[in-house]
């Protein structure tokens, strides 16, 4: 199990490259969307840099759920425990 | 597994057919078919159309058991999957109409999307309803409380009892399918084609548009929910007898290489797509990657259902140049779901070919006068794109806002008639006679004119905002609007604004009567991620004073004028002191 303490960094990481041009600081009541700004090609860049790392494969059906960074970590610690 | 054979056999045959059902008959004697790729890049499902055939006609069996009355709709979310592909051909060999639903959700947008599904689901009056795993909890959500004979997946409709009655595939004046993509989510608008309709642009297509030919394969991302995914890249296919090879939209948005990947391996000859695409597989591509590919099968790269920019493409081609694509491959093409597809068609192997007009001409007496010396009143050009000539089968005319048809070189609204025009809009008289008059001609609502007998397209229908492809309708984003406590209908305006790249970036500008500076911002806030839940665009939402929108006569805001008067304030930087903004757009002309 992939803990939080571990997860959020690299969620840190991912997101800073993929949006470089904004100072993002990562906290699990973060929104995607309101917050990020993510639009839908960000959120494909994002699922692929996360299905890279932790070589896990993300459901459509998960999305439709996911609004913060955490709900996001917790989704994918699901997967990568499973 | 081993994925169907570009070459085989069969002789390319399609004057005989009139339905989709012949055309599968037909393409059922030979080795070519359908075949689904993973998210990995590697095959996962192949659907001859031999198979493909026995399979429709098993499920047909099971859909008659449903006794519903011919012409019934089947509603069937259109994911890429060969389940989708099985129940549309069902359809075909049972005389129901398949109706594509989007399979597309937003982030955190699982009500919307439910509620999307199921006002699509009530317009269309749906007997019958299909998803596959991953949409069909919001199918049966959306299902609920509707008066549906059966709602489900494939397992559960094949639990349902072989009908002992023949089938009775449709006719050729009975329709193919009805397809909801006149972009709106609010207020959807369901085009009828007919199998004669279909049929006509799918054997244009083949004969003229692309002149298909021995060792053609298609490779496609495309929705199947779109007109230029179902009928360009699984009907069309179909009728022409050739091999395709899928990958889910949502695949190709989260690695766009594996599109490069797919043409390269299996050697495709033939792919579509709006100049988005081409323009994110060649953003996203590694310079190391490049070299892995080889692309010299790729002889035609369809390009549409956006305005064509230039620069785009020759982004692409110059970046993948070093893998062997060739930049004659593009293939500039004009149409919409209201003619099937297809309307005009670029020279084949001609590449882009531009028409470089006076500016000032254009925009003064909406005349396109071409540059020779290269600079015309005031040194100001517009360049267009030219999206080649006309079907065989169509007339087309460009007319004035008097209906007057209009020469050679003069701006208008272009209309079309010919066989491959919709029957109407499903259930909606209304909106049916606003585009197409008793004689059959269809009003694009796109600016164009003509040189010689090309067609160029100067802008899109009326109003209509594009993002990443999709038709937005500023309408489905003023409702959002209005639907905010505190806002009142009539109270909001949304359009588009050229963004850094010269694409639409949305806006939507609101009068807002609350003075608190938090409750401003709340709104803002809370209807931008409305806005993307629901439409899954980034729209730039602005509160402004009340002189800012314009409005008509009748009360109404009008977006042109009111766009006009918002960009003149961004000019002149006072946009800053009328509205609060959350997102910035980057530069604005």
């Amino acid at each position: 199990m992939t803990r939080d303490e571990e997860i959020l960094p690299q969620f840190q990481l991912i997101l800073q490259e993929i949006m470089p041009e904004k100072k993002i600081q990562v906290r699990p009541e973060l929104d995607l969307v309101s917050d990020l700004n993510l639009d839908s090609l960000k959120t494909m860049e994002l699922l692929e840099k996360l299905e890279d790392v932790y070589d896990i494969s993300i459901p459509i059906n998960i999305l439709a759920d996911v609004r913060s960074v955490g709900d996001l970590a917790q989704a994918v610690q699901k997967l990568s425990a499973g | 597994m081993k994925a169907t054979p570009t070459v085989h056999a069969l002789p390319l045959q399609m004057d005989h057919l009139s339905t989709l059902a012949e055309a599968m008959d037909y393409a059922a004697q030979g080795d070519t078919g359908y075949n689904f790729y993973s998210g990995r890049g590697t095959l996962a499902e192949v659907l001859p159309y031999t198979v493909l055939r026995d399979e429709a006609r098993a499920l047909a069996r099971k859909l008659l058991s449903l006794n519903m009355p011919r012409g019934a709709r089947v509603a069937l979310v259109a994911a890429t999957e060969p389940n989708f592909v099985r129940f549309f051909y069902a359809c075909q060999y049972a005389g129901y109409v398949p109706v594509p639903l989007p399979a597309k959700v937003n982030l955190g947008g699982q009500q919307e999307y439910a509620a999307q599904l199921k006002r699509l689901l009530l317009i269309c009056q749906a007997e019958a309803a299909m998803a596959g795993d991953d949409y069909l909890p919001y199918l049966l959500d959306a299902a609920d409380g509707l008066a549906l004979r059966f709602a489900g997946n494939m397992r559960t409709f094949v639990q349902l009892p072989d009908a002992d009655t023949p089938l009775k595939p449709q006719r050729p004046d009975e329709l193919a399918y009805l397809q909801y993509t006149s972009g709106s989510t609010r207020f959807p608008r369901g085009v009828m084609i007919t199998q004669a309709a279909v049929l006509e642009n799918a054997k244009a297509i083949i004969s003229h548009g692309v002149q298909l030919r021995r060792g053609d394969r298609a490779v496609s991302w495309l929705p199947f929910y779109h007109d230029m995914g179902l009928v360009g890249l699984l009907l069309a296919p179909l009728v022409g007898q050739i091999s395709v090879d899928y990958l889910s939209t949502r695949d190709f948005a989260m690695r766009p290489r594996l599109w490069l990947k797919l043409m390269s391996e299996n050697r495709g000859t033939i792919s579509f797509g709006p100049p988005f695409g081409y323009d994110l597989a060649a953003r996203r591509l590694r310079d190391d990657e490049i070299g892995n590919y080889d692309l010299h099968a790729w002889r035609i790269a369809g390009v549409g259902a956006e305005m064509i920019r230039k620069e785009t493409l020759e982004f692409f081609a110059q970046r993948l140049k070093p893998a062997g694509f060739d930049c004659r491959a593009f293939l500039p093409c004009y149409g919409m779901a209201e003619c099937s597809l297809a309307v005009c068609f670029g020279r084949l192997g001609a590449g882009i070919e531009v028409d470089e007009v006076d500016a000032e001409r254009l925009a003064r007496d909406h005349m396109a006068v071409p540059l020779s010396s290269g600079a015309g009143e005031n040194g100001r050009s517009n360049t267009f794109i030219t999206c080649g000539h006309r079907l065989p089968g169509y007339e087309l005319e460009i007319k004035d806002e008097e209906g007057q048809v209009l020469d050679e070189r003069r701006c208008g609204i272009l209309h079309v008639r010919g066989a491959s025009v919709m029957s109407g809009y499903f259930g909606n008289t209304e909106a049916t006679s606003e585009v197409l008059s008793p004689d059959g001609w269809l009003n694009t609502g796109d600016v164009a004119y003509q040189t010689g007998a090309e067609v160029v397209i100067v802008g899109r229908a009326k109003d209509t905002i594009i993002v990443n492809g999709r038709n937005i309708l500023p309408q489905d984003i003023e409702y959002l609007a209005e639907s905010q406590p505190g806002v009142r209908t009539g109270d909001s305006t949304a359009f588009a604004l050229p963004n850094a790249q010269g694409y639409d970036q949305p806006v939507v500008l609101l009068e807002y009567r609350e003075k608190d500076r938090d409750k401003r911002l709340q709104l803002v806030a809370a209807l931008h991620q409305l806005i993307q839940q629901e439409i899954g665009i980034d729209c730039r939402v602005e509160l402004v004073d009340k002189d800012v929108l314009v409005r008509t006569t009748s009360g109404k805001p009008s977006r042109h004028a009111t766009r006009k008067v918002y960009l003149r304030l961004v000019q002149s930087g006072q946009e800053k002191s009328t509205v609060v903004s959350t997102v910035p757009v980057e530069s604005v002309s």
